[in-house]
């Protein structure tokens, strides 16, 4: 019994802390309507800086609170907010995805260079001792985090809903212009937003340090607020009183399980299990949620999307590629970098363009964002490694299928909602995947997984040329596939329900098909890349597909232009480059990329002054032929189309 | 005579709304709307701004489910069917707030309501399918037509010759979201009318347009309703719905506050209450009770009819 209630007070303890994360991620959507991804980030950098200024420095505990929790979350809340966030009005839908993913991976590169992970911290809890209750020893840390957090909470709700600053907190959202009429500026409110939320986010960082008991790891508490989302998300990320009950309820589940479930399983399982419960209460939550309506919002795209290449255009473009890739796998045979060939390189980059592909059609084409694809990778090359001794043209069929089905698994909760909870879905998976899964020594064997090289019959692929172009066949392969998608029935189809969901329902089109069905062929695709890479390594291993590493790979896909082939190759290029001469620099370089490219949809691509036409390319659009207004085939006598321009 | 009328018996009915309601927390958007929609007319349903007609067109178009009432399409009950399944059924709209397909060209945008409609193996049937575009709908410059090699390309030409319908000819590659509003309402009708449905409904099709467009639309949804397809307007060029309309519905504070034909709304007192608020709410009240006729209480040629007409 006395064991339950110590469990039991840890839990209250632990749901207190994620509560804090939670309501941090609520208010920040509620006064901006952005779902800050870094607000794990946010918390890793202030409990280090705490622990930098009290156990470095020995500042005064109460001055070093002060310093992170006030001056520091409020000045990086409203920079944030100023220089990141502000800007971002109206583009679309993905980009605040991408430019809070891309401070999170500024946040923990900045952190990992400051402080090395081979050292251990251990953070003090803010009040030391116990005292016994029923039995128990509750440490007043524990306390004090519970308190906290019913603090917060409360008065919190009484901001939004007793105060006219919080009215208007909660209107700079649904009609910022109209709050302005009244003579409330939104861009301030906005700012208060993100400040309370980094304040949140700094607390519960702060709170929860001490609880760590092997001492505070970036990606470790980057990633403790997980079990947080899934609380914001029961409380439809608006709701404050819920989104608390469920971050308790989450605290008690997590801690019941670990205590009571996990010592019955296989002590390899355990650390499995532990890792997976985040993403398990992230599905249930997503499944509880009530379907998002439909809504006829009238808000016309007005982005020009990428011109897409014709067929016998694409051909020969392919064509050319292909006739360098000769010229270079049979040129650069010999060639070391690093100690590594480069042909092997260029395999990779070959592999992660395939991957970068696969983000075209999802996010390019229907908007919706995935960050697993490189745990889709990961599971493509364990198949690859599995299948028929390793090595096959079965395994590469086994990998991609098998991908796609767990793809359409991971879409299925999530069609009924908006894109945002398929892109948290996604986030939790390979969370789970990349730190249960892949990091379980038995998946890939303690040495890595042995995969072989593709041997076809006649045809010898073994050497590192042979390799090499044949991963250079299956890239040209897979953007034909994806253009010719794009130009197709399918590919209007994409487009339009990333443009208008409501409209697509209503020509009779179903948006959950079409989302899954895509989500299913991206992943199938990024099975395939993850089978081919495996070939090109010859061995994966624990961290080939790390979880930050799947994140920085989206934010260069998106840097370059997630809207064309070229920019999913340039993505792989420069990734695999940056990768060998800084890779402990490339998140930084990641997350400054896409904060520079900002609102530009099409990325460093569609920058008009880059743009050069070939003189036999057609431009479709352009000047209209014809001068008839509308309505004037029937007979009305029209004051042409400048008429309804003036209009329009 | 009562105030609210029957729909008149010019075919079946296409469209039943009844008993809907829909509220939005303390506000009902809709109390009680009831409307027929009948194969082969024009329906006008107009009201105030916020009279909940919009919402009315949600419920119908399934973005909205409603706390009360049923939807039935002919026969069928589609009071709780996904939106897609409706449109499946020849149930097609526009929107007061554009809808369109920004990313693409106006052709494509057709081109997806096109190939919803009409499976790949169907596409020889196609003619049969739209037969306005055939002959309802004059093409404007008599081009000798090219019969199609495929469905690919038939689909190309018939969103080409729908556009051509809505006055577009030639625009078809233009992207979408970068023409003017009144070009991009044609766009969401031919749209709309690619999806060859049974009813179509229309959120102020004739915002943007000037007087003889307007004219000209009216053209085309008299011809589109001579062809059997049931038309449920909401317009507020008061002309334009008097002018084509077989029968017109008067929402208000959610309650269809009277139906008749335009001649019969055009005399109304409480539609010239609902536009103009000059009956008082005592007088307004006892016009819907059962039994009051729709011209009861007005004073033919009068001040009001006059200015409900405009």
């Amino acid at each position: 019994m006395s064991n339950f209630l110590q469990f039991t007070v840890f839990g209250i303890m632990l749901g207190a802390g994620y509560a804090i994360a939670a309501t941090g991620l609520v208010v920040t959507y509620t006064t901006s309507g952005v779902f800050n991804f870094a607000q794990g980030a946010v918390g890793m950098i202030a409990a280090f800086g705490y622990w930098e200024l009290v156990s470095a420095h020995h500042v005064p505990i109460v001055a070093a609170l002060v310093i992170v929790l006030i001056v520091g979350a409020s000045i990086s809340g409203a920079f944030v907010e100023r220089v990141l966030m502000r800007r971002l009005h109206g583009a679309s839908t993905e980009r605040p995805v991408m430019v809070t993913l891309g401070l999170m991976v500024i946040l923990t590169g900045m952190a990992t260079i400051i402080w090395s992970p081979t050292t251990q911290r251990t953070v003090e809890p803010l009040v030391s001792g116990q005292f016994p209750l029923f039995g128990i020893n509750i440490q007043y840390q524990y306390v004090l985090i519970i308190g906290v957090a019913l603090a917060v909470a409360i008065a919190l709700r009484a901001l939004f809903y007793s105060t006219r600053t919080g009215l208007a907190l909660r209107a700079v959202v649904d009609d910022p212009d109209l709050l302005g009429m009244s003579g409330v500026s939104p861009n301030r409110m906005s700012q208060y937003g993100w400040i309370l939320g980094f304040m949140m986010a700094a607390l519960s960082g702060v709170l929860l340090a001490p609880t760590q008991s092997t001492g505070i790891s970036i990606p470790a508490l980057t990633l403790l607020v997980v079990s947080g989302y899934a609380a914001a998300i029961v409380g439809r990320l608006k709701n404050i009183p819920l989104t608390f009950a469920a971050a308790i309820a989450i605290g008690l589940a997590e801690n019941y399980i670990l205590n009571y479930v996990e010592p019955h399983l296989s002590s390899a399982l355990q650390s499995d299990v532990t890792n997976a419960l985040p993403m398990v209460f992230l599905f249930v939550a997503l499944v509880t949620l009530p379907s998002v309506r439909l809504r006829a919002v009238g808000r016309l795209t007005t982005m020009r999307a990428p011109r897409v290449a014709g067929g016998l255009e694409s051909l020969i473009a392919g064509g050319v590629f292909l006739v360098i890739a000769v010229v270079v796998g049979f040129s650069f045979s010999n060639t070391n970098v690093k100690g590594i060939t480069l042909l092997t390189l260029g395999g990779e980059v070959m592999a992660l363009g395939i991957v970068g592909l696969s983000l075209v059609l999802l996010t390019g084409y229907s908007g919706q964002v995935s960050l697993c694809q490189f745990s889709f990778m990961g599971i493509g090359a364990f198949v690859m490694g599995k299948v028929a001794g390793g090595g096959s043209l079965l395994g590469l069929l086994a990998a991609t299928a098998i991908c796609a089905a767990v793809g359409a698994l991971i879409a299925l909760p999530t069609i009924r909602l908006s894109d945002l909870y398929l892109a948290l879905a996604t986030f939790a998976f390979a969370d789970a995947v990349a730190n249960g899964f892949f990091a379980d020594g038995r998946v890939y064997g303690s040495g890595g997984l042995t995969i072989g090289r593709i041997v076809l019959p006649g045809l010898s692929l073994g050497t590192d040329t042979g390799e090499f172009l044949m991963m250079s066949v299956f890239f040209v392969l897979a953007a034909w596939l994806v253009l010719a998608i794009r130009r197709s029935l399918f590919g209007r189809r994409l487009v339009a329900v990333n443009d208008s969901p409501a409209a697509y329902a209503t020509v009779g089109l179903n948006i959950g098909f079409t989302k899954v069905a895509v989500f299913a062929i991206a992943a199938g695709m990024a099975g395939l890349a993850g089978a081919l890479y495996g070939t090109v390594q010859q061995t994966v291993g624990t961290t080939d597909f790390d979880f930050f590493s799947g994140i920085i790979f989206v934010l260069f896909v998106t840097v370059w232009s997630i809207r064309t082939v070229s920019g999913a190759f340039l993505a792989a290029l420069t990734y695999v480059a940056l990768n060998q001469i800084s890779p402990s620099g490339i998140g930084i370089f990641a997350g400054i990329g896409v904060i520079l490219i900002g609102r530009a949809a099409n990325g460093i691509l569609g920058i008009e002054m880059l743009h050069f036409r070939l003189p036999w390319v057609k431009v479709p659009g352009g000047a209209p032929s014809s001068s008839n207004g509308p309505l004037s085939a029937f007979g009305g006598a029209t004051s042409g189309s400048e008429g309804i321009r003036a209009v329009g | 005579m009562p105030s609210v009328e029957s729909a008149p018996e010019t075919g079946d009915d296409v469209l039943t709304v009844e008993g809907v309601a829909v509220r939005f927390g303390g506000v009902a958007a809709l109390s009680d709307a009831n409307l027929t929609v009948k194969c082969g007319t024009v329906t006008g349903l107009i009201g105030p701004n916020g009279a909940g007609k919009t919402t009315l067109f949600n419920v119908i178009s399934g973005l909205q489910t409603p706390d009360r009432g049923t939807v039935h399409l002919y026969s069928t009950d589609i009071t709780k069917m996904r939106p897609h399944r409706r449109a499946k059924l020849g149930l097609a709209r526009t929107f007061q707030r554009l809808e369109l397909f920004g990313t693409l060209s106006a052709g494509e945008n057709v081109q997806v309501g096109l190939e919803s409609s009409v499976k790949w193996w169907q596409w020889r049937h196609v003619r049969r399918a739209f037969p306005w575009v055939k002959s309802g709908v004059p093409t404007g410059d008599g081009e000798q037509e090219h019969p199609p090699s495929g469905p690919g390309s038939l689909a190309v030409v018939t969103s080409d010759r729908l556009l051509d319908g809505v006055g577009l000819g030639g625009l078809g590659a233009e992207q979408a979201s970068a023409m003017p509003t009144g070009l991009a309402r044609m766009v969401e009708l031919a749209r709309a009318l690619a999806m060859a449905p049974k009813i179509l409904l229309l959120d102020e099709p004739g915002s943007g347009l000037d007087d003889a467009e307007s004219q000209a639309l009216g053209e085309l949804l008299t011809t589109l309703a001579k062809g059997g397809m049931g038309v449920l307007l909401v317009e507020h060029d008061m002309e334009l719905v008097m002018r084509i309309c077989d029968f017109i519905y008067v929402l208000d504070f959610g309650d269809v506050i009277a139906s008749g034909t335009p001649e019969q709304i055009r005399q109304d007192p409480m539609v010239q209450a609902a536009y103009l608020g000059t009956v008082s709410d005592t007088e307004a009240s006892t016009v819907a009770h059962p039994g009051q006729t729709a011209t009861d209480g007005v004073n033919p040629g009068s001040e009001q009819n006059e200015v409900a007409e405009a």
